[in-house]
């Protein structure tokens, strides 16, 4: 894998190039959100929901191996294999020797981050494993070859137009083909006999509870249910900080999820799998991946609280502008950009700079992540480890030295001020200005607030100069 | 040599934050408690099911090609429903692909979602409820339970059942430029037979 910091910038500058793409994604994004605020109004009890969830989540992660042991346990009482792996390397092995074992050449697979993060097809292609995602929106990101954009829609960044090309060539349907109805149709009709004939089947695990050995799944378009309930053998992959303590706690949780990703009250599908089906196997992975590491960071372990709704990229409107694959990254958009840089910091450095730090992002999170804080605190970590793109560095070095000195600070205001009200477009808009690229400079003012301070107030007593007015 | 399972629970151990400072709260009963039959229809509504009211001296049978009149293959898992395929020829889980409309019985249904509750106890085999192109479910109106908070607590099949599957309305998709689809790869519409 390349070290290379991504470069945020330049991919949202491309974005934004294409005015019906960005505009779509744009709308789309910021509907969802609206869905989600509706759904926030109809409940009284919605903060006190976001409370809960929050505590439950702190106080399972404090006790994380014990109820690690308590699920594993239990699941194995109910007969399903436990695996743990600390990597992905290590996950793609287990899940590949399960396969072999099985003689399963043919995996069909729902949506998974945690396989993502993995970088699992590859590997299982190499295994002469043909794995085929079943959601529609992961399966277009297969077919063009793409990460997902987002983590719930994964292909949200894409028109009909485009789902239509793809389809066209692997689906072999109409390229003009403009009613999405018929593309999903086209989906549901190639999926069939592959699921029908598949020899494993793939989920995640949205959550899982230690009291009973549980595992519960949360979908829309069956594909999940079907991947698990049509093959005998299904296989979980699931992230080590998933856990919840007891079965009623998944009230909670529920009641969040798919009202703050979709706006919708809850997912069409909440599958509750507790052990294999009748003459069925069945097999959890748990997967470490960083997660552990991650605990240990004492600004950033409550990372580990998101249940994955995505709605921290609806609202950021740094992501709605910008799309999922300008992160270069398996998780983008906020919560993207502050666990990114826990699976390598060099290469994820420039993402906690892809936010403005508004705090909307924190103010929907439905287990209370204060993800902005989080991104401010890891632009300061990334400082420290010298994790900073050469030329901010030396800006923001030449701006210390400029803000420690008032005087040489206040000619240089001045000397701002004059060239923005005389100097022509093109010697201020030009690759050398980055605040001048996509948005307009300030306009100049007459007068700055020190020569206005002088004039007015500079006789004046300090107590005095500022009286209190209404903000 | 030790075990990845040793390594990420010792990491875990060493690493976690302080467990004194985040006690378990007590479980939460939040939100409105109403578990009535036109609350849970209203929710079914929105998450894009529909019930299936029987005209004056229907059956069954009659309501379900009433409701689905192309269909060729019904097979009923209820009593109430003779269907037109016996379950028991449905054996192995594709068994159930050529299935129009498939007929079940859900213990319990949450008023909050309009959602109905399946599992391999409703089922003659798991992928039955997800293979057949529509579905209908009865489900008894003295068996509505509140809400997510009151359903968790109350229904003992939550900890007992090995496939528990909850479905509220048709499978749905809106992955092709946000537009919203009932029937994407599981069922193509959901029906509920109130008794």
């Amino acid at each position: 894998m390349s070290d290379k910091p991504v470069n945020h910038a330049r991919a949202a500058e491309h974005f934004i190039e294409d005015a019906p793409h960005l505009q779509f994604h744009d709308e789309r994004l910021w509907d969802m959100r609206q869905k989600r605020d509706a759904q926030m109004h109809i409940l009284p009890e919605w903060q006190e929901l976001r409370e809960e969830a929050s505590r439950i989540k702190e106080h399972t992660l404090s006790r994380l191996p014990e109820y690690l042991e308590q699920f594993e346990t239990n699941a194995k009482k109910n007969g399903i294999h436990v695996h743990w792996a600390r990597d992905g390397a290590e996950h793609n092995r287990i899940v590949g020797e399960i396969l072999k074992a099985h003689n399963a050449r043919n995996l069909i697979k729902s949506k998974s981050m945690v396989t993502e993060e993995c970088d699992m097809r590859p590997y299982l292609a190499k295994q002469g494993v043909t794995v085929t995602e079943t959601d529609l929106g992961e399966r277009i990101q297969q077919l063009d070859d793409q990460l997902p954009s987002h983590i719930v829609v994964p292909a949200v960044h894409k028109l009909t137009a485009d789902v239509a090309k793809i389809f066209a060539k692997d689906y072999h349907t109409d390229p003009d083909i403009r009613d999405p109805h018929l593309l999903a149709e086209a989906q549901r009709q190639a999926a069939r006999p592959v699921i029908l004939h598949a020899d494993a089947g793939m989920t995640g695990g949205n959550f899982v509870v230690a009291e009973t050995g549980t595992f519960v799944v949360c979908t829309n378009e069956g594909n999940a249910d079907l991947s698990a309930t049509v093959p005998n053998l299904h296989i979980a992959t699931i992230g080590i900080e998933r856990l919840v303590p007891r079965m009623a706690d998944m009230g909670v949780f529920i009641r969040l999820l798919s009202r703050s990703a979709l706006g919708s009250p809850i997912t069409q599908y909440t599958t509750h799998f507790r052990g294999p089906q009748k003459g069925g196997e069945m097999h959890v992975v748990l997967v470490d991946n960083g997660r552990s590491a991650r605990l240990g960071m004492e600004d950033f372990w409550t990372s580990l609280k998101c249940i994955r709704c995505g709605a921290c990229m609806n609202t950021c409107p740094v992501y709605r502008r910008s799309g999922g694959l300008s992160y270069g990254a398996v998780y983008s958009g906020p919560i993207g950009a502050i666990i990114d840089p826990t699976f390598n910091e060099r290469k994820y450095s420039t993402l906690p700079y892809a936010s403005t730090l508004n705090g909307s992002c924190t103010n929907v999170c439905p287990v209370k992540i204060n993800i902005h804080e989080q991104l401010y605190k890891w632009r300061r970590v990334l400082v420290q480890h010298h994790e900073m793109p050469f030329v901010k560095r030396e800006i923001m070095h030449m701006a210390g030295k400029l803000m420690g000195q008032p005087k040489m600070y206040r000619a240089a205001i001045k000397a701002t001020e004059v060239s923005l009200s005389t100097m022509p477009r093109f010697v201020l808009y030009n690759w050398l200005n980055p605040w001048g690229k996509h948005r307009e400079n300030p306009h100049p003012v007459k007068q700055t607030f020190n020569d206005w301070y002088r004039k007015n107030r500079e006789t004046a007593k300090p107590a005095a100069a500022a009286p209190e007015t209404k903000k | 040599m030790s075990t990845a399972r040793d390594e990420i629970l010792q990491a875990l151990r060493n690493n976690r934050p302080t467990p004194e400072n985040h006690p378990l709260p007590p479980v939460a009963t939040l939100g409105d408690l109403d578990a009535s039959r036109e609350r849970f229809i209203t929710s079914l509504r929105i998450l894009g099911g529909d019930v299936l009211e029987p005209v004056e001296g229907e059956t069954l049978d009659q309501a379900i090609m009433r409701r689905h009149p192309d269909a060729k293959v019904i097979c009923s898992n209820v009593p109430e429903a003779k269907g037109t395929l016996p379950v028991e020829k449905v054996k192995t889980p594709q068994d159930a692909a050529t299935i129009d409309v498939t007929v079940v019985r859900a213990p319990f249904g949450i008023a909050e979602m309009g959602s109905i509750f399946l599992s391999e106890a409703q089922l003659p085999i798991n992928s039955f409820a997800h293979l057949g192109q529509h579905i209908v479910v009865l489900l008894a109106a003295d068996q509505l339970t509140a809400n997510m908070h009151t359903a968790y607590q109350e229904r003992p099949e939550f900890k007992t059942a090995n496939y528990g599957v909850l479905m509220s309305g048709p499978s749905a998709t809106a992955d092709i430029q946000g537009v919203l689809i009932r029937g994407a790869q599981g069922v193509r519409s959901l029906s509920v037979w109130f008794t």
